[in-house]
Formats: C-alpha cells, sequence, structure tokens
C-alpha cells in the first residue's frame, strides 16, 4: 500500500545509512536532501503526509510503479453536454500544447553550427521489453524521427553515430550532413543487433577523437541512449570525463533503465542534460529536447579572450551553382555516379549531388542560401502571444473571427472553473493577442505560428515610413 | 478533393497603369473563370483567396465559412449555377470594397504589397494545417491535397526575405506546393524559390491575352495529377546568397557563426 510505503521510506532513510543507496536509487540520487527530508518527517512523527514531499519529484510518492495503485487517468476526462468527448479532448491537447509554448522568447545567443555524436547502446541489455516492442526496435524508430528533425531544425550540423557492442566502440557512422547517409546507416537493423556488455568509456572517447579537429565556433556534442545499468571500461572513465570538460564537448543522457551516477555526473559536470525514460512517450520527449540548438552560455561565448566580440568567428563557405536537369551528364565527386542535375563548388568545380556538405576535393563547406535561411528563426523568434483573459481587453471594434484563419473565436466550455485555467495560460475567450501588431489569433493559429511557421502573420505588413516633419 | 489558396498580388500602381496590355477587368475575368473552373472539377473542391494590398492582407473569399453575409446577398439565378454566382459577385464586391484608389491613397500606392502576410494566413488556414495532423486510425478522413498560387505584378521586397523563407520553410513541412504566376514587373528570386522549395512551378506569362490559358494548362491540375502532365517547372533558380554590405552576389565568401551574415572580402 502506498501511504504505509512512504513512511517506511522515511523512517529508513533515518535509521539505516546501510538503506541509503538502496532508496537513493529510485529517485534523485540527492543523499542530502534525503537525509534531512527524513530527520525533519522523524521529527514531526509518523503522521506527516506524502503531500509535503511534492517538491522532490513524482518518484517519492509512490517509490515504485509496481506497488502504485491504478491511477484512474479516465476520471479526469469529463463528457460535454453532448455527451461527446471532443471537446475535453481539445482541451487537453490544447493545455499541453500552450505550455510548451511558455519557454523564453528574448534573442539568445544559439549555437547554429552544431556537431553532435550519436552514441547508441548496442549491449545485450536493449533487446528488454520493458518498452514495445523493444527497447533496441524503439530505440533505432525514434533515432531516424530525431536525425530526421535534428537536420531539419540544424541544417548546417552534422551528425554522426556510434554504437556501443560487446565491450566496443563502433562507429555507426561518420560525420556526415547529409541526413540520407545517416539514416542509411541505421536502417539495416541486422546489422546493429545488440550482443554484449556496453563500453562508456571506449565510446566517449571515440565521439571525442572524432570531434577532436572541429573549430571553436561549432558545438560539439554527445547525446548517448543508454540502456544498461553496467559499462565495462578499460580505464578509468573520470579521466575521460575530465577530458571531455577540457574539450567542451556537452554530454547529454537518455537513460532507459535508471539513473546512473556516472552518468548524471557526466551531464553535470559538462552542461548536458539527464534523463530516464518512464515510457515510450517519456522517452520520445526526452530524445527529441535535444533537438532546438542549445543556449550559448556566458562561459562559452566568452571562451576566447580578445576584444570586441570574441566568439563570433568567420566561416568559409560556398554558395554553389546549380546545374539543370538539362545539363550534359558528367560524374559527381561523392558517389562517382553519372548525374545531369547537381551542384557545382564555386572554388575547385567539382560537381557534388547535395548540398549542404563539405567538398570532397577541396574541403569547403557547401551550402544554400536557402539552409542560412531556414536557422534564422532560432536567431528572431516571434513573441509568445499574450492570453486575454477577460472581455475588459476586449473593445467593440475587436473582430469576432481570428486574424490569421477567420474562423471565429470559440470560447472555452469550461469557463465555469476559472481558477484552473490562467496556471495552464488559456485564454477563456480563446484569443491570444501579439504584443507588437495587437490582432487577435486562435489557439490553434498561435500554436502555429510559434512552432511550425515562425512568422506572425501580420507583424511583417510594409508599414509607411514616418515622414520627418 | 483539393483545396486551392489564390493569393492574388493587388498592387494598384502596377494595375492601374494604363499603358499594360492586361487590364484589370480581363485579368479578374480571367481569375474568375478559373477558380470557377476549379470549383467544377469535383463537388468537395474548396477555395480560399486572399488579396495582398499595399500594407494590409485580407482574405477576399473562403468557400469553407459559409456565414459571411456578402453570400446571402446574391439572389438566386436559375440560369447560372450557384456556387459560381456566390464567388464571382463576393470576390468581385470584396476587391471593390478594399481596393485603395490610385487617386486618393498615393502615400499608401508607394507601398509594397503584404505578400508574407497574405501567405502566412493562408497556410494558417485550418483545412491546410489539417493534412499535417494525422487522423484517427478508426476513422478514414480523406485529407485534402493543398495548393497555393500565388499571382504575383509586383517585384522582390528585401525586407521581407526571412518571414517569407519562414513561410516558405512551413508550406515545405506541410507538403503544401506553392505555384507562382507572374504577370508583370521583373522575376522575383524569392517567389522563384518558394516554387522550387516546394514542387510547384513558377511561371511567367508572356502573352497576357492568354493569361486564362496558362492558368488552365499550368495550375488547375492538383499536384498529384502534375506528374502526368509534364507541367512546366523551375529549372534555372539562384541560390546564391547576397553579400550583406553590398548586396552583391557572392559565390564564395565568409559567414558569422552567430548571426549568419554572409560577406566577401569586406568583412
Amino acid at each position: 500500500m502506498p501511504p504505509r510505503r512512504a513512511q517506511d521510506h522515511n523512517y529508513m532513510a533515518v535509521d539505516s545509512d546501510s538503506d541509503d543507496s538502496f532508496i537513493v536509487e529510485d529517485g534523485d540520487g540527492d543523499f542530502g536532501a534525503d537525509r534531512t527530508r527524513g530527520a525533519k518527517s522523524k521529527g514531526k512523527g509518523k503522521a506527516v503526509q506524502k503531500g509535503k514531499d511534492k517538491g522532490k519529484g513524482k518518484g517519492k510518492e509512490q517509490p515504485y510503479s509496481w506497488e502504485a495503485s491504478y491511477t484512474r487517468s479516465w476520471d479526469a476526462v469529463q463528457e460535454d453536454e453532448g455527451g461527446s468527448l471532443q471537446t475535453a479532448v481539445e482541451d487537453l491537447l490544447a493545455r499541453g500544447r500552450r505550455r510548451r509554448l511558455l519557454g523564453p522568447s528574448t534573442a539568445i545567443r544559439r549555437t547554429i553550427i552544431r556537431h553532435l555524436i550519436l552514441i547508441l547502446d548496442l549491449s545485450a541489455s536493449m533487446l528488454d521489453k520493458d518498452m514495445r516492442p523493444s527497447r533496441f526496435d524503439l530505440t533505432l524508430e525514434y533515432a531516424r524521427a530525431f536525425i530526421t528533425e535534428w537536420f531539419d531544425q540544424n541544417p548546417l550540423g552534422q551528425i554522426g553515430i556510434v554504437g556501443m557492442r560487446a565491450g566496443l566502440g563502433e562507429r555507426v557512422c561518420d560525420m556526415s550532413g547529409n541526413p540520407q547517409d545517416v539514416l542509411k546507416h541505421i536502417s539495416d537493423r541486422v546489422k546493429l543487433e545488440p550482443n554484449g556488455e556496453p563500453s562508456l568509456q571506449n565510446a566517449i572517447e571515440m565521439a571525442r577523437g572524432s570531434m577532436s579537429h572541429l573549430p571553436s565556433h561549432s558545438s560539439r556534442e554527445v547525446l548517448v541512449i543508454f540502456g544498461s545499468l553496467t559499462s565495462c571500461d578499460p580505464g578509468n572513465i573520470h579521466d575521460t570525463l575530465d577530458a571531455c570538460v577540457k574539450d567542451r564537448i556537452r554530454v547529454s543522457f537518455v537513460s532507459l533503465a535508471a539513473e546512473m551516477k556516472i552518468c548524471r555526473d557526466f551531464c553535470v559536470k559538462t552542461g548536458g542534460t539527464f534523463g530516464v525514460a518512464l515510457n515510450e512517450g517519456h522517452f520520445k520527449d526526452l530524445l527529441f529536447e535535444g533537438i532546438p540548438p542549445p543556449v550559448q552560455t556566458g562561459a562559452a561565448a566568452t571562451a576566447k579572450t580578445g576584444p570586441g566580440n570574441p566568439a563570433a568567428d568567420l566561416m568559409q563557405m560556398g554558395f554553389p551553382t546549380r546545374l539543370p536537369d538539362t545539363a550534359p551528364p558528367a560524374l559527381c565527386v561523392c558517389h562517382s555516379e553519372l548525374k545531369t542535375e547537381g551542384f557545382l563548388c564555386p572554388r575547385c568545380g567539382a560537381k557534388l549531388c547535395d548540398v549542404p556538405t563539405d567538398c570532397d576535393i577541396c574541403g569547403l563547406m557547401i551550402v544554400s542560401s536557402s539552409h542560412l535561411a531556414r536557422s534564422y528563426h532560432h536567431l528572431f523568434p516571434v513573441k509568445p502571444y499574450e492570453v486575454l483573459m477577460d472581455k475588459s481587453s476586449l473593445t467593440i471594434t475587436s473582430p469576432s473571427v481570428c486574424h490569421a484563419c477567420a474562423l471565429p473565436f470559440r470560447e472555452s466550455q469550461q469557463s465555469k472553473t476559472p481558477a484552473t485555467a490562467p496556471a495552464e495560460g488559456l485564454s477563456p475567450l480563446g484569443r491570444y493577442r501579439c504584443p507588437d501588431c495587437g490582432n487577435d489569433f486562435c489557439a490553434d493559429c498561435d500554436v502555429f505560428v510559434h512552432e511550425v511557421m515562425h512568422v506572425c502573420p501580420s507583424c511583417h505588413d510594409p508599414k509607411p515610413i514616418p515622414q520627418p516633419s | 478533393m483539393s483545396h486551392l489558396s489564390l493569393l492574388l498580388d493587388l498592387q494598384p500602381a502596377a494595375w492601374h497603369d494604363p499603358t499594360q496590355s492586361l487590364q484589370f477587368s480581363t485579368f479578374l475575368a480571367h481569375i474568375l473563370v478559373f477558380l470557377n473552373a476549379h470549383l467544377a472539377q469535383k463537388h468537395e473542391n474548396s477555395l480560399a483567396i486572399f488579396g495582398a494590398f499595399p500594407g494590409k492582407s485580407i482574405m477576399l473569399y473562403s468557400s469553407i465559412d459559409q456565414t459571411k453575409p456578402a453570400d446571402r446577398r446574391v439572389q438566386p439565378d436559375p440560369n447560372w449555377y450557384q456556387p459560381f454566382k456566390t464567388l464571382d459577385a463576393a470576390l468581385t464586391e470584396r476587391i471593390r470594397e478594399e481596393m485603395p484608389q490610385p487617386s486618393t491613397s498615393s502615400e499608401a500606392e508607394e507601398l509594397p504589397v503584404a505578400l508574407v502576410g497574405a501567405l502566412a494566413k493562408a497556410l494558417c488556414c485550418k483545412i491546410i494545417q489539417a493534412t499535417k495532423v494525422e487522423a484517427p486510425s478508426d476513422t478514414p478522413v480523406v485529407m485534402p491535397e493543398s495548393r497555393i498560387l500565388i499571382v504575383s505584378v509586383s517585384p522582390d521586397a528585401a525586407a521581407s526575405y526571412i518571414p517569407l523563407m519562414n513561410s516558405i520553410f512551413s508550406a515545405q513541412k506541410l507538403k503544401v506546393v506553392i505555384d507562382v504566376c507572374k504577370i508583370y514587373g521583373p522575376d522575383t528570386t524569392f517567389l522563384q524559390q518558394a516554387a522550387y522549395l516546394t514542387g510547384g512551378s513558377y511561371i511567367r506569362v508572356e502573352k497576357h491575352e492568354s493569361l486564362l490559358q496558362y492558368l488552365m494548362m499550368c495550375f488547375l491540375q492538383p499536384p498529384s495529377v502534375r506528374s502526368l502532365l509534364a507541367v512546366p517547372t523551375t529549372d534555372r533558380v539562384d541560390f546564391r546568397a547576397a553579400c550583406f554590405c553590398h548586396k552583391d552576389i557572392i559565390d564564395a565568401g565568409y559567414v558569422c557563426s552567430v548571426c549568419l551574415s554572409s560577406g566577401s572580402d569586406c568583412f
């Protein structure tokens, strides 16, 4: 029974030091916090409520998921007057989407040129079936989705893949800027069949080695999907950790099993993120958190000492000439195939199949201007729209339809309980106002504008230039 | 079923020029015939028309939203297919209301048209967004094929480059094809890129009197049919970047790693 268990937990944390590690493993791994809370609850006696522990993560309330009682998730869903769940579902969706928008909107410096090594655990523990169909299959599926989305958001970045299998680090795919190349290497699941023990040190050393040549303006990141609870290393892994800190490699972990101290240490010391996947959906969320370009911290931005704006390097890039389909066929330098269409490197004149890429002949970075443009929305984000809470902000002239899609605003059905709405950032009027142009938008358009389009539909209308009088 | 969003570039300066061979009334007549043909193809076909005026963009007509008062004003005519009549009457009336007169608004006329706003609104249209959302597996919903046709008469506005590119990328993500029909003015590189990136066609109308034929032959059929029909596609697109300081087109240059501005030797 959960309540009993929670009390036991506090009791044990106080009374026996030897049990600490056993208990802490389940939570946040924070010894100090656990002890103090234990002491506090002892002072107040056993009547202390579970709710007091709330600040410290959900894991504390029910120590083990298999001991928890069923959560009746269907009770939270209310039918509307017509007996339909449609409005309830829409409300839930809207709330989830609104929450995602509450991030910072000010101009922040982000790393645009990214280099990422994805380390996949290919050890025997990936064959566990606690995630459907198996950890391995799910990882491959999500890794593919991740790579596609990552390249969409970071067109100038490059990804390499390293596998951990049979105690070795195994290079699955070299650093490449072409999503098709990378995807091809993980398309064949037979080649990646899990086997043996993983070796964290070998894999991270291999990733570190393949990023050592990179210039300082590009980010070096490692993302590990780790399904095992052990690591079989040839040397001291803390040396690797120190080397990563020195090389400014950001290591992030997504663990499928449980938290390991060394993994947490890697993330904390190198500035990465750590997460343990609770279920399939959560796994995907954790993985996809790594997609938007990371904010450049003050330390990284001022790392290179010098006058002015030190970390702003200039990169040499070539903008290729595109050959039309009617051009005479020629051999490309990347695959040695006879093709008519392609791109010409402006420096050496070599013919390339696809951009962005590094020219195989002269090493020049070849991009097209649209790839540069694709990154601009990270630099100039749309301001979040203000949530209109009551009718006082409306005037008689306020239009009754969304400025973007011209559909009438839908007022929320649950407006009788206004206490819950403000915290969720959900407007009971269904209106969201742009702070710049002052137009109202509906919830769907709000989410679409911020997540997909990154353009406010009316802020960019040309305005008359004020005449100096 | 297919959805067509039509973006009309209604720059009064270009349309009121008496030296042009294509007058606005003729142009509108051709467009109306084309739109009627689109509606006649299939009963489910839907339509949204956006006007890009100097400094503002307006939705002129939408077949999805039938609550507009303009629809009710139309008297039924037994000799006229009702949807055609509704569309024709609503569109001409809305344009007449909104079109600024060149004599009265000399200042507004100088402004470039709000093409980005119109494009963004077209993309916000629920029926286009619906193509992205996966339908629940138990309800076989046929998602409409969406495309956007831009009828352009004005040149590129350099200030709108970034928002325009962002809109193009979101169209690409939603698998919306952008077609461009250029009637007057110089070729616009931005719209050429739009057509190229989304797989549409960019066509420059050489003979203005046969505009209708261009529209019917190149833009009437939905994108899925086009592979069978040898529609002219965009072939020559310039993807080179312009130097930020001199606006020269450069082949190879330096790009700032923080703000991505490009330049040649001037840095």
